[in-house]
C-alpha cells in the first residue's frame, strides 16, 4: 500500500527559494526623563502586548556578606504592596490590567518585565512605577516571603539540572566570590533577611539615575511621553552610588565532581568553564563555532550521542554572560566573563560512553577544525532567523534590556548579525576549540555515583570526586 | 449582565482574519495574511493523538512523530532540520492526545521550502523509514521519557492523575509519552501501519500565516501536495465520552523522594468547545491563575501552608477535559488541612459564584493570553489548524476570546457547582520519603506542556 502511494506521487525538486526581504534588528530611541531615568522606546508594530523592562543597578556582589538572596526577596517584594495598594490589592490590580509583572536578581543587576495589552498601558505603567517608587515591604510579607524561599530551595535542590548549576558554580569561582554561591541565597543566608535589609538593600541601590527603561510594542495610539511622565516620571532618588566591580576569576583546571543521587535512571551533565563576553572581538566567531558544535538537533554533538546513539534527548553548548563591565576608555575592553557550557542528560548506564563521545567530538574539533560547510550553515541559521526570533515585543525588549545590563551599545545586536556573516571557518574553529578546550572543563554528574563513578575515572577527563546529593 | 471588562481591539477578530481552502485529495488548507513581519509560519495538525493509540502501543504516535524528522523520499537522514535551519527557519513537531502537529517558520521567501519538505514526508515517508532510525529513536524518546518525567520529582504525577481519572480501556488513560514497555515493544511494521493509517491529506489540516501571497501560496500547495492520493484507512478513535462526574473521589498515595509533600488532583470538567468549557477556564483561573487568586491568596499568603498552589486546564474535545490542581506544601505541613481549605474554598465558590472584580481580572488574564498566543505567525497558525480539526471551523479561532467574554458570572459559578466537587476528582497525595525506596524524583510543569512531548528538546540553558 505504501508503494502504491509512493508510485502516485508526483515529486518536484527542492525548490530554492526567493529573494530575502530585508529585516533590521529594530533601533530603539534613546532619551531621559528629569528624575535621571533612562529610557529606550521600539515601536514594533501589530505587537499589541506592550513588553516593559527595567534594569536596576544593584548587582548580587553588592548585597551585604551574609545575606546573598536579599536582592532577590526585595525583587519579589516589589509587587508585595506599595503606598496604595495591599499586596492582594496590588495583585488584584495588576491582574485587573490583564498583565503580569516579574522580577528577578541576578549577577549583573536587577530586572522587572511588565507585560500589560496596550489598551491598559498607562494603568500599568502606573502600577510597575508604584512598585519601584514606593514599595511598602510590610514586614509580613518579607517574613511571607522569606518563608516561601526557604520551601523552594529543597525543591531546586532536588532538580537534577538546578543541582547541576549550582554545584558548577561552588566549583568554578573562588569562595570569596558571590559567583561561588546561589543567585537567590541559601537556607542559612535567606534565613536572617528581614524587611529592615529588604529596606536598606532597596535605599542603598534603587534609584531612577541607574535606572533604564525599555518599553516595546505597538505604540502607535500610545502618548507615551505623557504616561512615564505621570508614572515613572514621578520617581524619585539619590545620585549613583560608588561602586567597584571585582574582576570574575575560574578555576577551570579538568575534574569531575559526582553530585551522587542513588537509583537516578539519568545523568545531568553540565561541563563548563568561563570565556569571553560579547565585548570580547571573538564573540561572534564564538557563538558561531558553539552553535556548531552544540546549538541544535544537527550540531556536532547530538549528531553522535543523541541522532546516532540515542543517549540522549538532546545536549547543548552555550555561551551565557555573567556579567560585562563598561569598555575601559583606554581600548582595554571589558573585564566580564561569560558562563561556556555544555548541558543535557543521558541514560544512566551509558554515561560513560556518552562522556567519551562527547570529549571525542571535542578532540576531533580541534584536530579537524569545523568545516566551511557546517560554518555556512550556522550563519545561515543565526541571521536568518532573527526576524523570527524577534517577532514578538518581549523578545526585542529582553535583547535590548541585555544590551543595557552589558554595557553594550543599542545597535550591538543589529551589527552582530553583519559580524556573524563575516565571521570565517577557521576564526569560528579557533574560537569555539579555546572555549572548549578537552583539558580545562569543569564537569558536573548529577547521578548514581555506584554506577557512574568507575566508568567516568576511567575516561581519565580529570581527578573524580563524589558529593551527597 | 456584562461584568465590565470589555476586549481589547486586537482581541477579537481585529488582527486574523482566514481564507479556508481544500484540494481534491481532501487536505484542508487555511491562509492568513499578515505583512508587518517578514515571517510566515507553517503548521500542518494530522488528526492522529495518543487517544487513538491500542492497548500495548501507548507512546506509538510520538514515536512516530520523532520517526517523520529522521527522512522520507527526497530527504536524506536529518535533512528536514537541516534545510529548514539552514534556510534561517524554526521548527519542531508535537504529540498530544488529540493531535500530532509540526510546525516551521520560516523568513518569508522560504516558505515554499517548508512546503516542499512537508509534502515529501506526508506522501513518501515509508520509503525512507527503516529499521536504524527506529531503534535509535526509540533510545531518544526512552531519554526524553527520562528527562522529562522519571528523573524529576513529582514527573510522573500527570501520567498518575490521567490514568485515574480517565477509566482502564479508556482512550485518554495513557499519556501521549507512552510506557517504557510498550515503547520497547514498537516495531517498525507498527509504525509502518500507523503511517498507512493515520497519515493522509485527507486527515490533515495545513494552516499558513503570515507574509505570504495567497494566489502563490495555495499554487504551491497544490502543486506539491496535490498529487499525494487520500485513503479511507483511518480508524476513528475509540469513544471518549464519560458521565459528566466521577461519581466518587479516587485517591492514591505515592511515597517517592521528594522535597515536599503535595495534594494534586484531576477533576473532570465539560469538553472543550462548549460554553461550559469557557465557564471553567474562568472558574479555574479565579480559583486558581495567578497572584490573585482565591487558592493562592487562602494558601499562599494567608495560612502560609503552601508554597505554591494553582489550577491548570487541560482542554479536550473527544473526553471530557481536566482540571488539574497543585499545591505543593510548605515546611512540615500535612495534607489533610490544605484538602480542607481547598473544600472549603471550592464549595463557598460554587455557593457564592465569584465577584464582578474577580471577573475582570479573569477574563483580562485570558485575554492576554490570546493576545501572547497571537503575538506570533506560528502562535496564529497553530490556533487556526487546532479549530480545524477538532470543531471543523477555523474561523472559531478568530472569536474564541469573544466567547470568553460573553461567558456570565452565574455561569462560572453554575460549573464550579456542577463540577469542583469531591465527588468528580482524583486525588493525588505526595508522601516524602528518604533514598532508596524511592522510585521517582520532580518538575512542576502545568498540564498543556505536560501533555505536549516535542521533537526537538531544548536543553536547559
Amino acid at each position: 500500500m505504501s508503494d502504491a502511494v509512493t508510485a502516485t506521487m508526483t515529486f518536484h525538486p527542492q525548490p530554492q527559494g526567493g529573494a530575502p526581504k530585508p529585516w533590521a534588528f529594530p533601533a530603539p530611541e534613546r532619551g531621559e526623563l528629569s528624575n535621571g531615568l533612562t529610557v529606550l522606546r521600539c515601536h514594533r508594530p501589530g505587537q499589541q502586548v506592550i513588553a516593559v523592562e527595567i534594569n536596576l543597578d544593584a548587582p548580587l556582589d553588592t548585597e551585604p556578606a551574609g545575606l546573598e538572596g536579599v536582592a532577590t526577596i526585595m525583587a519579589r517584594a516589589l509587587s508585595e504592596g506599595t503606598d496604595k495598594h495591599t499586596a492582594e490589592e496590588f495583585a488584584a490590580e495588576l491582574e485587573r490590567c490583564g498583565a503580569t509583572l516579574d522580577a528577578h536578581a541576578d549577577h549583573p543587576g536587577l530586572r522587572v518585565s511588565l507585560e500589560v495589552p496596550v489598551s491598559r498601558l498607562p494603568k500599568g505603567l502606573g502600577l510597575l512605577a508604584d512598585a519601584l517608587r514606593a514599595p511598602a515591604f510590610p514586614d509580613g510579607e518579607i517574613e511571607r516571603l522569606v518563608a516561601n524561599r526557604l520551601d523552594e530551595i529543597p525543591h531546586e535542590l532536588a532538580n537534577p539540572a538546578r543541582r547541576a548549576s549550582v554545584t558548577l558554580a561552588k566549583e568554578l569561582f573562588p569562595a570569596e566570590s558571590r559567583m561561588s554561591r546561589p543567585r537567590q541565597g541559601t537556607e542559612e543566608t535567606i534565613e536572617g533577611i528581614d524587611a529592615a535589609a529588604v529596606r536598606a538593600f532597596y535605599e542603598a541601590h534603587i534609584r531612577p539615575s541607574t535606572a533604564t527603561a525599555v518599553i516595546v510594542g505597538d505604540l502607535a495610539g500610545v502618548d507615551l511621553d505623557q504616561a512615564l511622565a505621570d508614572t515613572l516620571g514621578a520617581w524619585t532618588g539619590g545620585p549613583p552610588p560608588q561602586r567597584t566591580v571585582p574582576p570574575i576569576v575560574g578555576d577551570d583546571t579538568g575534574r569531575v565532581v559526582i553530585v551522587d543521587r542513588p537509583g537516578a535512571v539519568q545523568t545531568q551533565l553540565l561541563i563548563g568553564r568561563i570565556g569571553a563576553d560579547r565585548h570580547d572581538r571573538v564573540w561572534p566567531a564564538q557563538v558561531l563555532g558553539t552553535y556548531c558544535l552544540g546549538g541544535t538537533l544537527t550540531s556536532r554533538l547530538d549528531r553522535v550521542l543523541r541522532e546516532e546513539k540515542g543517549y540522549t534527548y538532546g545536549v547543548r553548548a552555550f555561551g551565557q554572560v555573567l556579567r560585562s563591565t563598561p569598555p575601559s576608555p583606554a581600548g582595554g575592553g571589558s573585564a566580564g566573563a561569560s558562563l561556556l557550557a555544555i548541558s543535557g542528560s543521558v541514560a544512566t548506564e551509558v554515561t560513560g560512553p556518552a562522556l567519551e563521545d562527547l570529549w571525542t567530538v571535542l578532540r576531533t574539533l580541534k584536530e579537524e577544525g569545523l568545516t566551511d560547510a557546517e560554518r555556512d550553515v550556522a550563519v545561515q541559521n543565526l541571521v536568518g532567523v532573527a526576524p523570527l526570533k524577534y517577532e514578538t515585543a518581549a523578545a526585542v525588549a529582553g535583547t535590548l534590556a541585555d544590551q543595557v545590563e552589558q554595557h553594550l551599545p543599542d545597535d550591538f545586536q543589529a551589527q552582530l548579525y553583519a559580524r556573524l556573516a563575516d565571521a570565517g571557518t577557521v576564526e569560528a574553529t579557533a574560537a569555539v576549540v579555546s572555549a572548549f578546550p578537552a583539558d580545562r572543563l569543569v564537569t558536573v554528574l548529577v547521578g548514581d555515583a555506584s554506577r557512574i563513578a568507575e566508568p567516568v575515572k576511567a575516561l581519565g577527563i580529570g581527578e573524580v570526586s563524589v558529593i551527597t546529593g | 449582565m456584562p461584568m465590565g471588562h470589555t476586549a481589547t481591539q486586537q482581541a477579537g477578530s481585529g488582527g486574523l482574519k482566514a481564507t479556508e481552502h481544500r484540494l481534491a485529495n481532501g487536505l484542508r488548507v487555511v491562509l492568513s495574511e499578515d505583512h508587518l513581519t517578514p515571517v510566515a509560519a507553517l503548521c500542518l495538525w494530522y488528526d492522529v493523538g495518543s487517544r487513538h493509540e491500542v492497548k500495548g502501543r501507548t507512546g506509538l504516535a510520538h514515536l512516530f512523530e520523532h520517526l517523520m524528522f529522521q527522512g522520507s523520499s527526497q530527504v536524506t537522514g536529518n535533512g528536514h532540520f537541516e534545510l529548514v535551519q539552514g534556510a534561517g527557519g524554526s521548527l519542531n513537531g508535537t504529540t498530544s492526545f488529540e493531535r500530532t502537529n509540526y510546525f516551521e517558520t520560516m523568513p518569508a521567501h522560504q516558505v515554499e521550502l517548508a512546503l516542499w519538505l512537508e509534502a515529501d514526508r506526508m506522501g513518501s515517508l515509508l520509503t525512507a523509514l527503516d529499521e536504524e532510525s527506529l531503534e535509535n529513536q526509540r533510545d531518544v524518546v526512552k531519554n526524553e521519557r527520562r528527562q522529562r518525567y522519571d528523573n524529576v520529582p513529582y514527573g510522573t504525577a500527570f501520567e498518575k492523575l490521567i490514568a485515574m481519572a480517565y477509566p482502564e480501556d479508556h482512550p485518554y488513560h495513557h499519556t501521549p509519552i507512552g510506557s517504557m514497555a510498550d515503547l520497547d515493544a514498537a516495531s517498525l511494521e507498527d509504525a509502518r501501519e500507523f503511517f498507512r493509517t493515520y497519515y493522509a491529506p485527507n486527515n490533515a489540516v495545513l494552516s499558513i500565516v503570515g507574509d505570504i501571497d495567497p494566489e502563490q501560496t495555495l499554487a504551491w500547495i497544490e502543486k506539491y501536495f496535490g498529487t499525494i492520493p487520500s485513503h479511507e484507512g483511518k480508524r476513528p478513535p475509540r469513544d471518549g465520552t464519560l458521565p459528566d462526574v466521577i461519581g466518587g473521589q479516587l485517591r492514591e498515595v505515592v511515597e517517592e523522594e521528594v522535597p515536599a509533600r503535595a495534594l494534586m488532583a484531576a477533576y473532570r470538567l465539560p469538553h472543550d468547545g462548549t460554553r461550559e468549557a469557557d465557564a471553567a477556564d474562568l472558574a479555574l483561573t479565579v480559583l486558581g491563575g495567578g497572584e490573585s487568586s482565591r487558592l493562592h491568596n487562602r494558601l499562599v499568603r494567608r495560612d502560609r501552608t503552601a508554597v505554591a498552589a494553582g489550577f491548570g486546564l487541560l482542554r479536550l474535545a473527544g473526553a471530557p477535559s481536566l482540571g488539574w490542581l497543585d499545591v505543593k506544601t510548605s515546611g512540615g505541613v500535612e495534607v489533610p488541612g490544605i484538602e480542607a481549605a481547598v473544600d472549603e474554598e471550592l464549595a463557598r465558590f460554587a455557593a457564592e459564584g465569584p465577584t464582578p472584580q474577580e471577573m475582570e481580572r479573569a477574563q483580562a488574564q485570558i485575554e492576554r493570553e490570546w493576545l501572547d498566543r497571537l503575538a506570533t505567525v506560528g502562535g496564529r497558525a497553530d490556533e487556526l489548524c487546532r479549530f480545524s480539526v477538532l470543531f471543523g471551523d477555523p474561523q472559531l479561532a478568530l472569536t474564541a476570546v469573544n466567547r470568553v467574554l460573553d461567558i456570565t458570572a452565574e455561569e462560572v459559578r453554575a460549573v464550579a457547582a456542577a463540577r469542583l466537587r469531591p465527588d468528580n476528582r482524583a486525588v493525588l497525595v505526595y508522601e516524602p520519603v528518604q533514598g532508596a525506596d524511592a522510585a521517582d524524583d520532580t518538575d512542576q510543569t502545568d498540564a498543556a506542556e505536560a501533555a505536549d512531548t516535542d521533537a526537538e528538546g531544548e536543553a536547559a540553558q
